[in-house]
C-alpha cells in the first residue's frame, strides 16, 4: 500500500522557495554570498563521488591483504547502498510516467545485457579469476567503466528531482566506489599493473560517472517529460549490477546471512539519511 | 450490516485474492532447476518490490519508526532462522518436504503471514478514514495481494506443493489481514502509531528472507544473468503496480 504521491521525499520550502527543486546555491548558507550554477554542482558531487575510489587503493598501498570476508562485506555494503538508491529513485521519479518507467526499466535491462555482452565484461568474477590476469584487468576497468556511466544517469535523475536528494545518491556511490575500486586494485595488482598507475586507472575508470551526471541533468532540465524513463532505466541497471555482479560473488566471499544482515543494514542507512537530506 | 462486519468481510475479500496468485502456475509443467531458479527470482523481485511499497508508505507514517521496525524484522528472521534451524531433520515437515525444503517453505509461510498482520493495520487504520473509500480500499488491496501469492506459490510449488494447496497457503498467510483490520478500525489512534514500525517489520523480514534465502537459491540453481534480469524486472513490476494501485 505505498503512496509514494505524499511521501516524506523532496526539498522543503525553505530550501526551496521557487519550488524548483533546488536552492540558490548548494553553497547558499555555507559560505555567504557565494553561488554557483545547478550544473557546476551536479559535477561537483558527482566527481566527488568518483574520486571516492582513490580510498580503495590506499589498503594494497599500505601492503594490506583483505582477506575474502572483508571484500565480501564491502560488496554488501556496495549493494545494499545501491538498492537503497534503487528504492529512492523510483519513489520519487516514475510519479506521472508508470508507462515510461516500465519501458526505461525494459531497456535498461537490454542495454547493461547489450554492453555486458560486446564487452565481455558480464559475470565476471573478480575474486577467483580464470585465465590471463592482464586481460582481467582490461575487462575490469571496462565493467567499471560502464557501471559508472549508469551510476553517472542514476545521479543525474536524483539531482534534476531536487539537491537534497542528488546529494543522497551522490554520497551513497561514493561509499559504494570504494569497494568496487578495492577489487579492481587487487585484480590489476594481479595483472602485474605498476603500483604507480594503478591509482590513475582506478580514479579514470570512475570518469564516466561525473560525465554521464551532469549531460544526463542538463539534458533532463531541458526535457522534464523524460524523468521516469530515465528513472526507469537508471534504477533497472543500478539493479541489474547488484544482482549479476556484486551478491554473487558477495555471497561466496562471506556466507549468506553475514551478507544479508550487511546489504540490509546498508540499505536502511540510505532511507535514514533520505530523511536527513 | 454494521462497519464492523463489513470491514472484516472486505479484509477477508483481500485474503482470498491472494489466493488467485497460484494460478499462473497451472501453465507451469516443468519443475527443472532452471525454473526453479527464476521462480525464486520472481518470488524475490516481488517481495523486494512490495518491501519498497511498505517502506515508502511507513516513512509518511514516521522515516526512523520505520527503520527500527524494519531492524526488528531482520532480527526476527535471524530468530526464527535459529529455531528451526535447531530442530532435528525428521522432525522437521511442511507438507509432503522434511529438513532443509521443509525449513524453507515454513521460513516463506511465517515471513508472509506476519508481514500480513502490518498489512491488516494498515488496512484498519485506512478504514478508519471513512467507509465511503472502503471498496475502493479493499479492491486495491486484493488486487496487491496477487502477487504475493505468486511469490508463495513460487517457493512452494517447486517444492512438489500442488497449485490447490498453493492457494490455499497463500489465502492463509493473508487471514491476519481481517484479523487485525477490525481492531485496528475500531481503535484507530491506538492503532496509529504502531504503524510504521509494522511497516518497516513487515519490509525487514521480506528483504532480509529475500537476501538469505531466495537469492542465494536462485543464484545457486540459475545462471546469474538469468536470475538479475528476472529479480529486476520483477521488483520494478511489483514496484510500478502498487503506485498505479
Amino acid at each position: 500500500m505505498p503512496s509514494s504521491s505524499d511521501s516524506a521525499w523532496g526539498t522543503s520550502s525553505e530550501q526551496d522557495p521557487d519550488h524548483t527543486g533546488w536552492p540558490a546555491s548548494a553553497f547558499a548558507g555555507i559560505i555567504p554570498g557565494m553561488t554557483t550554477a545547478p550544473v557546476f554542482d551536479v559535477f561537483l558531487y558527482s566527481a566527488l563521488a568518483a574520486l571516492a575510489a582513490a580510498v580503495g587503493v590506499l589498503p594494497r598501498a599500505l601492503g594490506l591483504r583483505p582477506g575474502p570476508t572483508t571484500y565480501g562485506w564491502s560488496n554488501a555494503v556496495a549493494a545494499g547502498l545501491m538498492f537503497g538508491v534503487a528504492y529512492v529513485l523510483m519513489t520519487l521519479g516514475l510519479e506521472g510516467g508508470l508507462l515510461a518507467g516500465g519501458v526505461g526499466a525494459i531497456l535498461g535491462v537490454i542495454v547493461v545485457r547489450g554492453t555486458h555482452a560486446v564487452t565481455g565484461s558480464g559475470e565476471l568474477d573478480l575474486m577467483n579469476p580464470t585465465g590471463a590476469h592482464s586481460a582481467l584487468g582490461r575487462r575490469a576497468v571496462v565493467s567499471d567503466l560502464l557501471h559508472g556511466a549508469h551510476e553517472g544517469l542514476a545521479i543525474a535523475v536524483a539531482m534534476t528531482l531536487s539537491l537534497p536528494l542528488g546529494i543522497t545518491v551522490a554520497a551513497a556511490l561514493a561509499v559504494h566506489n570504494v569497494p568496487e575500486a578495492m577489487i579492481l586494485t587487487r585484480v590489476l595488482d594481479a595483472g602485474g599493473v605498476s603500483r604507480r598507475r594503478i591509482l590513475p586507472l582506478v580514479v579514470a575508470s570512475n570518469v564516466a560517472q561525473p560525465l554521464l551526471a551532469v549531460t544526463g541533468f542538463v539534458a533532463l532540465r531541458e526535457l522534464p517529460a523524460a524523468i521516469p524513463v530515465v528513472t526507469g532505466f537508471a534504477v533497472a541497471t543500478l539493479l541489474y549490477l547488484v544482482l549479476e555482479e556484486l551478491l554473487p560473488e558477495s555471497y561466496r566471499q562471506a556466507g549468506h546471512t553475514s551478507i544479508a544482515v550487511v546489504t540490509a543494514l546498508a540499505m536502511g542507512v540510505v532511507v535514514l539519511l533520505a530523511g536527513v537530506s | 450490516m454494521n462497519d464492523v462486519t463489513l470491514v472484516f468481510l472486505y479484509a477477508l475479500a483481500t485474503a482470498v485474492a491472494t489466493g488467485l496468485g497460484a494460478l499462473p502456475f497451472l501453465f507451469v509443467r516443468d519443475l527443472s532447476d532452471r525454473v526453479v531458479a527464476l521462480s525464486n527470482a520472481v518470488a524475490a523481485g516481488l517481495m523486494l518490490g512490495a518491501s519498497f511499497g511498505l517502506v515508502s508508505e511507513g516513512t509518511v507514517h514516521g522515516r526512523v519508526e520505520t527503520v527500527i521496525g524494519a531492524v526488528l524484522g531482520v532480527l526476527f528472521i535471524l530468530g526464527t532462522q535459529r529455531i528451526l534451524g535447531g530442530q532435528d531433520e525428521e522432525e522437521l515437515v511442511f507438507e509432503a518436504a522434511t529438513g532443509e525444503s521443509a525449513r524453507k517453505m515454513l521460513l516463506m509461510m511465517i515471513v508472509m503471514t506476519v508481514h500480513s498482520f502490518s498489512e491488516g493495520v494498515a488496512v484498519g487504520v485506512s478504514f478508519g478514514g471513512g467507509m465511503t473509500l472502503a471498496t475502493v480500499i479493499t479492491v486495491a488491496i486484493a488486487i496487491h495481494n496477487v502477487p504475493e501469492g505468486v511469490a508463495i506459490t513460487a517457493v512452494l510449488r517447486p517444492q512438489g506443493v500442488s497449485v490447490l494447496r498453493c492457494a490455499g497457503w497463500s489465502v492463509f498467510s493473508s487471514l491476519p489481514q481481517p484479523l487485525m483490520a477490525v481492531p485496528a478500525f475500531l481503535f484507530v489512534e491506538a492503532f496509529r502509531p504502531a504503524l510504521p514500525y509494522g511497516l518497516g517489520f513487515a519490509a525487514g523480514a521480506m528483504v532480509f528472507m529475500v537476501l538469505v534465502e531466495l537469492l542465494p537459491d536462485a543464484f545457486e540453481q540459475g545462471r546469474r544473468s538469468s536470475v538479475a534480469t528476472v529479480t529486476t524486472l520483477s521488483v520494478v513490476a511489483m514496484v510500478l503496480f502498487q503506485q498505479w494501485l
